[in-house]
């Protein structure tokens, strides 16, 4: 319930962007509102941020839960961005979209049941998320490129794991 | 080459009314053709892209370039199609693309007296409004144009509607304006306020296609009935006084009711 809700007030203030996304306040500054980066996107995973949003009206931006980035090898949402609001990266290793979190107290191993989701799922695989003791997952902030899979893939009744955006609201 | 400017100058309204529908069409195909994954049309009138051609609203640009005050090259370069049509042209794009003056051109139609107030108002009134705006971006450091330009918002919240199912209230600011627009009948948004439409005129330079009028071969329809050329204009500007520009967006309506009668009205490059 919490995670939830604070999950709505950080897309509100600190929305998870797509691939690429130059920091926050140039991000609005530049973002034309175009719609291309959604139109490409081949999984239908970035959304547009409405009127509700304020100044991020017409932004594109990511639920990880409903949908999270595949990482797609060619990135056709920056190669579709007209502003370099979206700025090119070379590989999936280099893209920084934000950070997953793990709520250890909802995290299934670490409440005595076997999980493996988002060890499994993770593109940056053993990497970002490795196994401690081979039971516990834990997050590697230097690997972890905040794609949201393991969001997305987590079986835990109230989600445990969470995309923290790399910026901060700036509005 | 003759023939083709009598064609155009004698079926100019057909012409117009043809490409707005043309331009209305094309925003709601865009994203019909994306969800069936043919990307090669994208965008909305914030920025467009067919194929490789990417074009971007000359006004975000500037809106771009003030924010982050840097100017890149990517930008200017999408600017050149929309700058070269306002440099030639005019603002055609606003009078013969742009839906939300077809919009607010037909709803005008329900009202019952066509807009009384003519006025060719000083450009300065014009310039002023949009250094006011310009200034509000700067100061407030918020990409207003994203919000109060009227072609991006329609087409967007199209875009929405039909790629991802959702209509933003938004559509709330479309509305009020249109409603605005209705009441009034005088055309206030697209004549004075919209900083899409400033940002082309921007443009204008002695050369660029205008509206000019020969005293001589004034048949004086107005004797008879109401100045047809007058009338026939969408923002309430005379023809035949000077002074149209920069409010003018060559929507050529009152040329075309000239014909009817005379030749006194005419589109031309020259001075």
């Amino acid at each position: 319930m919490l995670l939830d809700w604070l999950n709505k007030l950080s897309l509100k203030m600190d929305p998870l962007r797509p691939p690429g996304a130059v920091d926050e306040k140039e991000f609005l500054q530049k973002c034309t509102r175009c719609r291309k980066c959604a139109e490409v996107c081949p999984y239908n995973t970035i959304k547009m941020a409405h009127g509700e949003s304020g100044v991020m009206m017409g932004t594109p931006y990511i639920e990880a839960r409903e949908m999270p980035c595949y990482l797609c090898e060619d990135f056709p949402c920056i190669e579709a961005c007209p502003s370099e609001a979206l700025s090119s990266v070379n590989t999936k290793e280099e893209v920084k979209m934000g950070i997953a979190v793990i709520d250890e107290s909802l995290c299934l191993p670490y409440n005595g049941i076997l999980c493996r989701a988002c060890y499994e799922r993770c593109p940056i695989y053993r990497e970002a998320v490795t196994l401690k003791d081979n039971l516990y997952p834990v997050v590697h902030e230097d690997q972890c490129v905040g794609c949201g899979i393991c969001v997305n893939v987590c079986p835990a009744e109230t989600v445990a794991i969470s995309v923290v955006s790399k910026h901060k609201g700036i509005y | 080459m003759k023939a083709i400017g009598k064609f155009i100058h004698n079926n100019l309204h057909l012409l117009r009314r043809l490409s707005q529908i043309g331009s209305l069409v094309l925003i709601i195909v865009i994203p019909f053709l994306n969800k069936s994954g043919i990307n090669f049309l994208k965008g909305t009138y914030y920025s467009i892209s067919i194929g490789k051609l990417d074009i971007i609203d000359p006004a975000m640009a500037l809106q771009m370039i003030l924010l982050t005050k840097s100017i890149l090259i990517t930008v200017l370069l999408m600017m050149v199609v929309p700058v070269l049509l306002a440099l030639i042209l005019g603002k055609v794009f606003c009078s013969w693309a742009c839906p939300f003056n077809f919009i607010a051109e037909l709803l005008t139609k329900f009202k019952k007296s066509p807009a009384t107030h003519v006025r060719n108002p000083k450009a300065h009134y014009y310039w002023m409004i949009f250094a006011v705006i310009l200034l509000f971006i700067m100061m407030l450091g918020i990409p207003v144009i994203a919000f109060i330009s009227m072609p991006g918002q329609i087409s967007a919240l199209i875009a929405d509607a039909i790629f991802s199912g959702v209509l933003g209230i938004e559509i709330l600011l479309v509305l009020i304006i249109l409603v605005i627009e209705f009441i009034f009948n005088r055309k206030f948004w697209c004549k004075y306020v919209c900083p899409v439409g400033a940002t082309l005129s921007l443009f204008r330079i002695k050369k660029t296609l205008k509206i000019s009028y020969n005293p001589k071969k004034c048949a004086s329809c107005d004797a008879k009935t109401e100045n047809l050329c007058v009338s026939a204009c969408p923002l309430g500007l005379n023809p035949k006084l000077s002074g149209a520009y920069p409010y003018c967006y060559n929507c050529m309506e009152c040329v075309n009711e000239c014909r009817k009668n005379g030749k006194a009205l005419s589109i031309t490059f020259n001075k």
